[in-house]
């Protein structure tokens, strides 16, 4: 199946296409403000290094996050226009997901951090499995003492994978369970595989099925004391 | 009429609009708004209007295609707003459009929200052409803009300050009307006396420029004052005396620029074009001084679609060249420049 990946859920965006899980181009931008400058250009530079056009593609992969909003909007509105255009079917994935399948472990459980701005990480607990990873919990947004109490509370070894670079030194010590490690960022190239292998167990989807996962409300500033004033007249 | 069919899309600030023109025909023009989900936070939250451009971009697209009787692949380009506006939301319609035109393989246009507003009286009206001078007053913009020709423009003056919708929308939360101000206060006005209160028309010394926060003090300070003394007047007659100040601002200022000017045409756009009393007295002004007048309905004054594609048919019959895939969105485009 012939499957475009599309990944903005971090400072890293990439780009990716295949034949299955089989790499036949890529481009990865590392300037986290120029995600739509930067998404269709690669596009067309892989599509046309591999000699495809965009009718070609019957899979859209794309990072649904969680991850700051601004990019994760990019990616989910290019991947939905361009499956759209093409009549492709979908495939959301999480970037949890994305950057539990790369962490090289044996046994450790694997928990990957994603920058959430805010002081605040999204994270997940995944078990390894031979071949892959499966989520052993659910994702959340946590503040870095919450992350340091969750990992202190893991009766077994963990390993801390992703952008744990966000957090601040004081979140490791007294930790010796714990192994920080690699990636760093989720990668396009990965989601072929996630998709390949969901595609396989028919869990393909429609684009109107796609949605950002912010896990966090909107932060809104209100004035309560005046938006809530009656006005002065009686019958306001 | 008949020319190329374009695509248009605008999520600069809080409306999703999707439009399809053939030529300056309107084939269909549908909306989101999402005034709703801002009223309940009395005023537009960027992060509540992205979200919100993302729910609804995919199906306004599909709809608008249907609704114009084509079939996508006679679409001839893509026309998006890539500034002024909100980056959040415009980040979500630059995106969306740009991989549509680019997996269509139809060329992108990225718009100039504001010279939309510009163009919107074409889709309404044969005369409206340039030499021209044009109003746009809206939530987040007050300009008067000289339109040499078409693409040739000059900013004249505008607000120092606030936008005119934006005096509305404070000016409304102050009385306890709600938001979005510019309707709630040219409903309560239905009744009242516009000329119970006698609000100051700031700037006189700057012929195109205008101070609505200047107004919205006075306007404060005057009520409190007369709530303190017991001459408060009822809030109708408040709600017309004000509103009679913004529209006589925004009518002489236009007026000055276009006596300087010299022109015989004059267009306005933007939201706060389709408060009734503005409306009425503009063109009393116009007929009385015998200049042509082109203020399009209030649904082509308020952000559409269709005023960012009609840019485009423009540009596409002037043989401009379309945007590189590698454009990003422009939050502080400025007309002109
Ligand atoms: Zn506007």
């Amino acid at each position: 199946m012939r499957t475009l990946a599309i990944e903005t859920a971090t400072a890293a965006s990439s780009v990716a296409i295949g034949e299955g899980t089989t790499l036949r181009g890529m481009s990865v931008n590392v300037d986290s403000r120029g995600h739509v400058g930067f998404l269709v250009s690669a596009i067309d530079h892989c599509l046309a290094n591999a000699g495809w056009k965009p009718e070609d593609i019957e899979l859209v992969a794309v990072d649904v996050g969680p991850g700051p909003y601004t990019g994760l909007r990019s990616g989910i509105a290019t991947a939905q226009a361009f499956a759209a255009a093409v009549g492709a079917q979908m495939a959301p994935i999480s970037s949890l997901t994305v950057i539990a399948v790369r962490a090289a472990t044996g046994r450790r459980r694997i928990w990957p951090v994603v920058d959430m701005r805010r002081g605040q990480v999204a994270v997940q607990p995944f078990r390894p499995l031979p071949g892959g990873v499966a989520p052993d919990g659910a994702a959340e947004v946590v503040d870095p003492d919450d992350f340091k109490a969750i990992l202190e509370s893991e009766a077994g070894d963990s390993l801390v994978v992703g952008d744990w670079h966000c957090l601040p030194d004081a979140t490791w010590t007294g930790l010796h369970r714990v192994r920080r490690g690699r990636p760093r960022f989720p990668s396009a190239e990965t989601m072929l595989e996630i998709s390949d292998m969901l595609a396989r167990h028919d869990k393909l989807t429609n684009a109107e099925d796609i949605r950002p996962r912010y896990m966090r409300e909107p932060d809104v500033q209100i004035n309560w004391s005046t938006f809530r004033s009656e006005g002065m007249w009686p019958d306001g | 009429m008949s020319g190329p069919i374009v695509l248009g899309i605008e999520t600069s600030c809080d409306e999703t609009g999707v439009a399809v023109l053939e030529g300056f025909d309107v084939r269909s023009s549908v909306l989101a708004s999402q005034v709703d989900e801002h009223a309940r936070f009395g005023g537009v939250v960027p992060e509540v209007a992205a979200r919100a451009h993302v729910e609804a971009i995919r199906p306004l697209a599909h709809q608008a295609i249907t609704k114009a009787g084509i079939h996508p692949d006679q679409i001839d380009a893509v026309a998006v707003t890539r500034g002024p506006g909100l980056v959040g939301a415009l980040t979500v319609g630059y995106a969306y459009g740009k991989s549509l035109a680019y997996s269509m393989q139809r060329p992108l246009y990225g718009i100039d929200h504001m010279e939309g507003h510009l163009f919107a009286p074409r889709l309404a009206f044969e005369g409206y052409e340039p030499p021209a001078v044009v109003l746009l007053a809206s939530g987040g913009h007050s300009q008067i803009v000289h339109v040499k020709a078409w693409g040739d423009y000059e900013i004249l003056g505008g607000t120092i300050d606030d936008a005119a919708g934006e005096a509305f929308d404070k000016l409304a939360r102050y009385m306890g009307l709600g938001f979005p101000g510019g309707p709630a206060i040219d409903q309560e006005s239905s009744d009242g006396d516009p000329s119970a209160v006698d609000f100051p028309r700031a700037l006189r010394d700057r012929p195109y420029d205008f101070s609505f926060s200047g107004l919205k003090t006075s306007v404060v300070t005057y009520l409190d004052k007369a709530r303190d003394d017991g001459s408060l007047p009822s809030r109708p007659d408040v709600a017309a005396s004000l509103q009679e100040a913004i529209v006589d601002v925004l009518i002489d200022k236009t007026f000055n620029a276009v006596e300087a000017t010299g022109v015989e045409v004059i267009g306005a756009g933007g939201g706060v074009l389709a408060n009734r009393r503005l409306r009425e007295k503009f063109q009393e002004e116009a007929d009385r001084r015998g200049v042509g007048l082109f203020i399009p309905s209030p649904a082509l004054c308020t952000d559409n679609g269709a005023m960012i594609a009609s840019v485009a048919v423009d540009r596409i019959t002037d043989g401009h060249e379309p945007d590189p895939w590698t454009l990003d969105v422009d939050p502080s485009m400025r007309l002109g420049s």
